[in-house]
């Protein structure tokens, strides 16, 4: 009885515990939107307050007549659709061939995959302008797509290794007992059981492309603009519009905010794929 | 969904194609744009060219042109670049002294036309300017009880402050405690401890033939000026507690908020900001302004300008020419803009004695004042500025080291960094 009680207390403290260090992970956020929701007079009040003395909708109000925004929200949405799309047709077969047909070369490919995630972004900013400018690509959504992808697919190509990983081979060898093809194989059998892995990656992918900053401002000017960019314009060396630019970072997070629920699932099961194998 | 996708994707492509020879790009920061947009479309109607804003926060002007220039193309033809970065720059930038007639020179302050020279050629034209003035509670200064327990306590009259000595009387005289909770709730100003800027101009003031570097790039940010301005500086917060005491959290958007909320009585700002008095602020029609503060020396400013530059990368340079010829020519249409703010005199002067104007004529005088000058025109100023200025700034907002020592720190930081 004492030792059940015992648990039941240790139960009760990791579980405080654990609210609170969410909690913690939502402060940042829940200030972010509390900041929105305040008059443009109080968003830098000395000494600042959490909660806003009167709720406003005027911050929304200057975002969404920002003429900018709409088309960059839609510019962000169509190259971290793309981006995710390509690096995930680029990465998935590419992944499942290096894990499970592993041959001397697939480690070392597996790792010059990563070279582009070795070096900072910005020393590629110059030689990717180069590229998209010789090509016409500069200022479009294709050249940011482009972009971004050079930079996804190693971080794909890694997730997914790591997913196909957990796969036993016997599952193709029996698909193909069964008449498949090799690739039917992998396209009946394989990608619906790492569905999970194939939604964990494509979250990460789409949220590095939604909120990437530096190629944005590198390779676009007015036509390709994606929102980081005009979020950051609201910081301006004549004064930081804070209320504005939390308004739009809290409208900009929606998206993925709504893409992390709607695959809570699949992401779930991504998390702790093979993590139950004995 | 497939035919869609691949749709798109040569939809993009065409989208792509090259830009027009009759269009001339502007790489601009968003304020930028404000200013200049009513002369580039008359520019347009009159002259034919086309102008395109590529308008991107204020850091990316400085990567989005650096890139461009490291790439050995330039998508821009013009590029309103802010002053501190023209030393970085100016290699690889057009010369424009063709631009600069006597004419055309005589209606720029000195310092900005400094500023615009150098190694010997002019590399931008100065497109607006602004400088730090005083911004004071008209409606406080104007109380009879006020003015009256001022001269009683000072022996002079309370007007805005135009030298040292009156700034410190006067933030003293009006930090209080107002609701009787033995807390002060309003100060008489501010100091940033954010930021160096406010600092450099009182340097100026106090003599100093230049800012941390002198004209050779010596390093005398430990003369007796640079002294004399850090013991100013720093005296309402050590000295007068005449200052909110978290001073290191004080930039410029956190000074510029306690005078609109109302708890502070005066600030040097920027003077763009009397136009920008938010319409629920608690000043709201009680601002007044007046010249920045005099040393020694006199009046002395930094100023702010952006100067219109030409990559040397550029495809249309016969173009970016006339359009910063125009942009000169035109300077007052950017004074409708909200910003509010030009570059020569003359735009300046055209709107003198205009209700809700009544800041150009202390900014005009600030940046016309002898003693103004601008920053080191130095490639690794900001780097000097990081390591070594504004750290030597907030440690003398400690209150505890001595300024002598401060400052000599400070400077061999900076002959470090330089050599």
């Amino acid at each position: 009885m004492i030792e059940r009680k015992k648990r039941d207390v240790g139960g009760t403290v990791i579980n405080i515990f654990a609210l609170l260090l969410v909690l913690s992970y939502a402060v940042p956020y829940v200030y972010l939107l509390m900041t929105a929701l305040k008059p443009a007079a109080d968003v830098q009040q000395i000494p600042p307050s959490f909660f806003p003395n009167r709720i406003t909708l005027e911050n929304f109000s200057t975002v969404l007549a920002t003429p900018s925004l709409p088309a960059a929200f839609a510019n962000s949405l169509m190259v971290a659709v793309l981006t995710t799309v390509l690096s995930l047709v680029l990465a998935v077969p590419a992944a499942y061939v290096a894990t499970q047909y592993r041959r001397s070369f697939t480690t070392l490919f597996l790792l010059f995959a990563l070279v582009t995630r070795m070096v900072p972004a910005v020393s590629l900013g110059v030689p990717l302008f180069t590229v998209l400018k010789s090509l016409g690509l500069l200022d479009t959504t294709l050249g940011l797509v482009l972009a971004h992808t050079s930079t996804a697919v190693p971080l794909a190509l890694l997730l997914m290794s790591a997913f196909f990983e957990g796969l036993p081979k016997e599952l193709e060898e029996a698909a193909r007992m069964d008449g498949c093809t090799r690739f039917q194989a992998f396209v009946k059998i394989i990608l619906p059981v790492m569905r999970s892995g194939i939604a964990v990656t494509a979250l990460f992918s789409f949220i590095a492309s939604w909120n990437e900053f530096l190629y944005a401002l590198l390779l676009t000017s007015e036509k390709g603009k994606t929102a980081p960019i005009v979020i950051a314009e609201y910081n301006s060396v004549y004064g930081l519009a804070w209320g504005p630019m939390t308004a739009a970072a809290v409208l900009y997070s929606l998206p993925v905010i709504l893409i992390t629920l709607i695959l809570q699932k699949q992401i779930i099961g991504g998390l702790t794929f093979g993590a139950v194998k004995g | 969904m497939k035919k869609m996708l691949a749709t798109s994707a040569i939809a993009l492509v065409i989208s792509s194609a090259a830009a027009d020879a009759e269009t001339l790009n502007i790489l601009v920061e968003g304020g930028g744009e404000m200013l200049q947009k009513a002369v580039a479309e008359q520019f347009t109607k009159e002259i034919g060219i086309e102008v395109q804003f590529t308008v991107v926060p204020y850091q990316g002007v400085y990567d989005k042109l650096s890139a461009e220039i490291a790439s050995g193309q330039s998508n821009f033809d013009v590029a309103s670049i802010d002053v501190v970065w023209n030393a970085k720059f100016a290699p690889h930038l057009e010369s424009l002294d063709e631009l600069f007639t006597p004419e055309f020179a005589a209606d720029f302050s000195p310092a900005l036309l400094a500023d615009a020279k150098l190694d010997g050629r002019y590399i931008g034209v100065p497109a607006w300017a602004n400088a730090e003035v005083v911004l004071y509670r008209k409606d406080l200064f104007e109380k009879a009880d006020e003015k009256a327990a001022f001269k009683a306590k000072y022996g002079y009259e309370l007007a805005p402050p135009a030298n040292w000595q009156q700034w410190r009387d006067i933030a003293k005289f009006f930090t209080r405690d107002t609701d009787g909770d033995g807390k002060t709730d309003f100060w008489g100003t501010d100091t940033i401890g954010a930021y160096s800027e406010e600092w450099m101009a009182h340097v100026l003031q106090a003599g100093s033939p230049g800012v941390v570097l002198d004209a050779e790039n010596n390093v005398i940010i430990d003369n007796a000026a640079h002294k004399e301005a850090l013991e100013f500086y720093i005296a309402p917060l050590c000295q007068d507690k005449s200052v909110p005491e978290n001073v290191t959290e004080i930039g410029w958007g956190e000074a510029q908020n306690l005078f609109y909320q109302g708890k502070t009585a005066m600030m040097k700002f920027w003077a763009h900001a009397y136009r920008m008095t938010p319409a629920d602020s608690k000043v709201i029609g009680k601002v007044g302004v007046a010249p920045m503060l005099a040393g020694k020396a006199g009046i002395a400013g930094i100023p702010g300008t952006w100067y219109n530059v030409i990559p040397s990368t550029a495809a249309n340079k016969e173009a970016a020419k006339k359009f910063i010829a125009y942009a000169v020519k035109h300077n007052a249409m950017g004074i409708e803009a909200p910003l509010g703010l030009a570059a020569t005199n003359s735009a300046y002067q055209s709107y003198a004695g205009k209700p809700g104007y009544e800041h150009f004529e202390p900014l005009l005088k600030t940046l016309a004042a002898a003693a103004t000058r601008g920053r080191p025109m130095h490639e690794h100023y900001q780097e000097i500025v990081d390591e070594a200025v504004l750290p030597a700034v907030q440690k003398a907002l400690s209150c505890e080291d001595d300024i002598g020592e401060v400052l000599s720190e400070a400077k061999e930081t900076i002959e470090d960094i330089l050599n």
